[in-house]
């Protein structure tokens, strides 16, 4: 049985259609790429997955147990935990701090909270900067600071959306690396991407959207070669 | 045990002053600091742990007041009880704009608070029949511990240091707990919070409701001090910028700011209206506006309030022993 499934999910904002009908499964331990160019629905497909956002019409499960409807606390609670992409950390907290927000939602025990903390700061490689403060850190620190806290929500699947943007070149490596030791770990994983390199290169399985629906599913190989994909990327010219 | 020292000491000179201290005066002074101390503390609850500014508390305070001495006056009840129906109301009552603070944010929740505490103000000053209208009800003074009626000011300040001490604890309690983590978490960013499985709403809610329960006690404690309660006193905006000026001015989510900010906000206030107080007096008003600049300085220099700012000055002073 799939872990998430997502089925039917239609938004609309007024007269555009932000979502419409997408459906599709992610398995325990996948880690599925969503691709798509601006304004493909990606971002308000997490935000409806989350609880953030109604959806019109379809709806979102996890282990067969129905997530729409439920605000966005209790959807994490259930064990889908989300990054934004305009990123958020509470500014005015330090970065272990930050991280035991998370915990806390499964722990009662501040102490405990502080320890788990502290010790997903190391794996996201931040263990330097426990007592730095969120606005003090660079954006790719904050990724991983964002990273670490939705983690400490010990989540069932993770939404990553846009890991790689904003930040410089050398920094998209490293990040590429910790998600992948993260499923590799064993987590389910979805994730935004707009840079074809990058997600090709993370993951095993790709779907893409285009103007709210899905026209493309399956490995990056075959997604990436979709004539579909390729005129939503880089317009008919290109396609011959 | 360091960070809680300067409180200790706070409140230990507080509760030993009385020992010494005969003048009636000075003792009235230190009551006042001690109750907008906590009327401080107990906003601060709301408006800094929680982020959920009011410019509306007095509402509560009112309420306190209201039950306390309809209590003694109507029912001939212990002002005690009156204290505990005062804050069940209240905390009803705060639910009741929590519940707006979840429709409201920033500006416009400010102003719906002013607008509640004005809406039970004419209530008060309107229903005759039961509150005794603008005129106000001049509290019965019964001798006797069980009903408040106690002349010895010594006695008066550490009543009101008990209070002052629990709403402190309670504070100290939303910056160790989890709970606490997690209304941090709500004022820097509540989808954030959300999206980390906090329950924003609920705690918001139930935030706003101790403070208002906690800010009621106050006011139930002022009424059976002063012994008399006059509507547009008690569901003032005046009133409201007291508590929330010793809070900010003391340090906004800090736990002894409030009360930092009450030493300040009251001497300065008592020393102003001796002043230049009496018949015929130009100046009555004058810390009105020392308020006001007292405010924009702070804002300016020293946004964490005193406490923040004392913090401030420590770190530069070890950083720079630190670096030879």
């Amino acid at each position: 049985m799939s872990l998430l499934s997502v089925t039917g999910v239609t938004k609309r904002f007024g007269g555009i259609t932000a979502n419409k009908g997408i459906s599709f499964e992610v398995q325990p331990g996948e880690l599925v790429g969503i691709i798509g160019p601006n304004g493909a629905g990606k971002s308000t497909l997490f935000e409806i997955i989350s609880g953030f956002y109604p959806p019109d019409e379809g709806e979102v499960r996890l282990d067969g147990a129905r997530l729409t409807g439920l605000s966005p606390d209790v959807v994490c609670r259930r064990g889908v935990a989300r990054t934004f992409q305009k990123l958020r950390p509470f500014p005015g907290m330090t970065a272990l701090d930050n991280v035991m927000v998370g915990a806390l939602t499964r722990t009662k025990d501040v102490r405990h909270a502080r320890e788990q903390a502290r010790e997903i700061l190391a794996r996201v490689g931040l263990g330097e900067k426990i007592e730095a403060h969120g606005r003090t850190l660079s954006t790719g620190q904050r990724k991983r600071l964002e990273l670490a806290r939705a983690l400490a929500t010990q989540p069932r699947v993770l939404l990553l959306d846009e890991v790689t943007a904003g930040v410089d070149q050398r920094t998209i490596p490293g990040l590429v690396q910790l998600v992948r030791d993260l499923h590799a770990g064993g987590l389910t994983l979805l994730v935004i991407e707009h840079n074809m390199r990058v997600i090709t290169a993370m993951a095993p399985r790709i779907v893409a959207l285009y103007l709210g629906e899905v026209i493309a599913d399956g490995t990056p190989d075959v997604v990436t070669h979709d004539r579909r994909v390729v005129e939503a990327y880089l317009g008919q010219a290109y396609t011959q | 045990m360091r960070a809680i020292a300067p409180a200790l000491v706070f409140f230990a000179v507080a509760g030993l002053a009385p020992l010494v201290v005969r003048d009636a005066f000075l003792l009235d002074g230190l009551i006042l600091i001690l109750m907008w101390g906590a009327a401080g503390a107990a906003w601060n609850i709301a408006g800094g742990y929680a982020g959920q500014v009011s410019l509306g508390h007095s509402a509560f305070f009112g309420l306190g007041a209201y039950a306390a001495a309809l209590c003694g006056t109507r029912w001939q009840l212990s002002p005690w009880i009156g204290l505990l129906i005062g804050a069940l109301v209240a905390t009803a009552t705060g639910f009741i704009i929590g519940y707006l603070s979840n429709r409201l944010r920033g500006p416009y929740f400010v102003l719906a608070t002013i607008a509640f505490s004005q809406v039970l103000l004419i209530g008060a000053s309107r229903w005759r029949g039961f509150t005794a209208g603008s005129e106000g009800i001049p509290v019965p003074f019964r001798p006797g511990f069980w009903t408040l009626g106690i002349a010895d000011k010594r006695v008066w300040v550490w009543i009101v240091l008990t209070l002052a001490v629990l709403v402190y604890l309670v504070q100290l309690y939303l910056e160790r707990s989890r709970r606490g983590y997690q209304l941090a978490a709500v004022r820097e960013d509540e989808d954030a919070a959300l999206s980390l499985g906090v329950p924003a709403r609920r705690l918001k809610v139930a935030a706003i409701a101790v403070s208002a329960a906690l800010t009621a006690a106050c006011g139930a404690l002022w009424a059976q001090y002063v012994g008399f309660v006059d509507p547009v006193y008690v569901f003032s905006v005046d009133l409201s910028v007291r508590f929330s000026l010793a809070a900010i001015l003391g340090g906004l989510g800090t736990a002894l700011g409030p009360f930092l900010g009450s030493v300040l906000v009251t001497t300065v206030e008592t020393y102003l209206r001796a002043r230049f107080g009496g018949i015929g007096a130009g100046l009555v008003g004058i810390y009105l506006i020392l308020y006001g600049c007292a405010l924009i300085v702070m804002v300016r220099f020293a946004p964490q309030g005193l406490v923040g700012w004392i913090g401030d000055r420590r770190r530069h002073r070890t950083a720079a022993r630190a670096t030879p």
